[in-house]
């Protein structure tokens, strides 16, 4: 009978939470998923106006500015909406056309090596310019971009501040109207019609339009949210940490941190490790699975933007994540861990939106099902209804804003 | 009599939660020293077949996950002279989690003094890892494996 009572009690109160309390190496683990620990922004991105407050300002301009679209109606800010996170709330992004991918967060993005779910670009510059070109989601091409740049007053001034004197690209019989190496005939006739010489000019303003708007989404940083300010209450002392985080959160950040395995990949002051795993979700109806990793690994070698290109300044040396970079099995199917930083603004989840809610997502990981290409790195949790409640629970204390002032969150004032 | 019983029934359950609770915080703290160990390497092993012995000295310290860094590997003979023209490969990953290392490092540099420049290493998850190097030298092949808890 004593012991019944015994074994009853130590359930109870170790299912309520009350009874909970983090060992030394469990609050090293929060430790390391403090934002306070989040270091310096790297500085190895082949970017000289990374960290430039006028680069930055023009990437602002540039980045809600709609004349960067064939149709003149899409910005960069159309799928990265401020409101959302910087997110665009869709299942897959919708441009001139319908894409096969969910928009990801621009939040914190500066600090990760690989851009893009499949990591088919290694910096914020390279990947800001992808977009521009796609048929699916701006449709433009480098030479319509760089006329808008050499023409518009304000951003050639801006331009010019920046990277020097700019070419006026006036002459149509060398600078046609539209042009570009994109996956569209006519805009690619018109490129190839073009002198070597003049491609090479033309690409290096678009190149300082990608580096320009990366330095603004630099500045797109996530700010300390609840379970930054239990972390400091915990390790300082100076706050009671219930009046922080709930009995469930708690739990549920337990949880994350050990039986859920969360915290596996979304690890450090970001929530992820900005590597690629197959976890097995499934593919959206009518589309065959992606390949994920393993198709961008070549994709990104060949990148004429990527950290060994003829249009960075960087050291060969200093790009290490494209020197070694890994290709193999363990890649298909793979895709990059997203941070978890403001989750709960960023539905629907997973490279193409398979997934609606957190509940549906905590649901794939406790079931971690057969992959339809490649192997589910992940195993099966176990998590009861209610672990996997405090869970959710535990994710949505990890909203906070955006570092950045408000003025930075809404497109520029004309003046 | 009854509400003399229940407040003796209640006195002890509140006995019961304070044991429970210094049973479970010294449980939890004993757990804690076995798995609180810095990052490290176990250093100066001998090869499976011990042909040769091999250490690292890893360019970051601690060795913390998320980071590219280098390490100078050091591979000697048994009788301590230094392995000089040895081709080095290396492999790792994660046995529980069935996956590899997240970078494929190599040897760029050979030092000298049987000291050899191996970049690229990267670990992107905490827990158990293993490092297996293949060393050849002329018709000798062996390897070593060096297991890391991040």
């Amino acid at each position: 009978m004593v012991i019944l009572i015994i074994l009853t009690s130590a359930i109870w109160y170790t299912q309520s939470g009350k009874g909970m309390a983090w060992t030394p190496s469990e609050i090293t683990l929060l430790r390391s998923l403090w934002i306070a620990n989040l270091p310096s922004l790297p500085t190895n991105t082949g970017n000289p106006v990374a960290d430039n407050p006028l680069a930055a300002k023009l990437g602002h301009r540039l980045f809600f500015d709609t004349r960067l679209s064939a149709n003149g109606k899409i910005s960069c800010a159309s799928c990265h909406q401020p409101s959302h996170h910087f997110t665009d709330g869709l299942k897959v992004a919708e441009g001139l056309g319908t894409g096969a991918r969910n928009t990801m967060s621009i939040v914190g993005m500066a600090y990760s090596p690989w851009l893009f779910w499949d990591g088919r670009k290694d910096s914020l510059w390279a990947q800001a310019l992808s977009p521009l070109e796609n048929p699916l989601e701006h449709g433009s091409s480098r030479m319509q971009l760089v006329h808008l740049v050499a023409q518009d007053k304000i951003y050639r001034e801006q331009y010019e501040n920046l990277f020097g004197p700019m070419d006026s690209f006036s002459d149509s019989s060398r600078f046609p109207v539209a042009a570009g190496p994109v996956d569209n005939k006519s805009l690619n006739e018109s490129w190839q019609s073009m002198s070597s010489d003049d491609q090479t000019a033309v690409t290096e303003v678009f190149t300082n339009i990608g580096k320009a708007l990366a330095a603004y989404e630099r500045m797109l940083l996530p700010t300390a949210a609840r379970f930054d300010h239990y972390v400091e209450a915990l390790v300082t002392g100076n706050q009671e940490t219930r009046e922080i985080l709930s009995q469930d959160e708690r739990a549920g950040l337990k949880l994350f941190t050990g039986k859920a395995q969360c915290i596996n990949c979304h690890n450090g002051p970001l929530f992820t490790n900005h590597e690629f795993h197959n976890t097995a979700v499934l593919s959206s109806p009518g589309s065959l699975p992606s390949k994920g990793r393993i198709n961008a690994v070549q994709s990104v070698l060949e990148d004429p933007f990527n950290c060994l290109g003829e249009f960075t300044d960087i050291n060969p040396g200093e790009c290490t994540e494209l020197r070694f970079i890994r290709t193999g099995e363990n890649l298909v199917g793979a895709h990059k861990t997203p941070s978890l930083r403001n989750i709960e603004d960023t539905a629907p989840y997973m490279h193409a939106g398979q997934l609606a809610t957190l509940e549906e997502v905590i649901d794939h990981y406790n079931r971690a099902p057969a992959a339809m290409v490649g192997h589910n790195e992940a195993r099966e949790l176990s998590l009861g209804r209610k672990e996997k409640k405090q869970l959710e629970a535990f994710l949505h204390t990890l909203t906070g804003s955006i570092t950045a002032d408000p003025e930075w969150l809404t497109a520029p004032e004309t003046p | 009599m009854a509400s003399t019983n229940l407040i003796a029934l209640t006195k002890s359950l509140k006995l019961m939660k304070t044991v429970l609770v210094a049973l479970f915080l010294f449980s939890t703290l004993a757990w804690a020293e076995d798995h609180s160990v810095q990052p490290r390497a176990e250093k100066s092993r001998l090869t499976e077949k011990q042909h040769f012995e091999v250490w690292f000295t890893s360019h970051l310290d601690p060795i913390v996950i998320n980071t590219m860094h280098a390490w100078t590997l050091h591979i000697q003979h048994r009788s301590g002279e230094p392995v000089t023209d040895a081709i080095v490969r290396i492999e790792g990953g994660m046995p529980e989690h069935d996956h590899g290392l997240p970078t494929r490092p190599r040897i760029t540099q050979n030092l000298g003094n049987g000291e050899y420049l191996l970049e690229g290493m990267k670990f992107h998850m905490g827990g158990q890892w293993q490092v297996t190097l293949s060393i050849q030298q002329d018709k000798i092949l062996d390897r070593v494996t060096f297991d890391l808890n991040l």
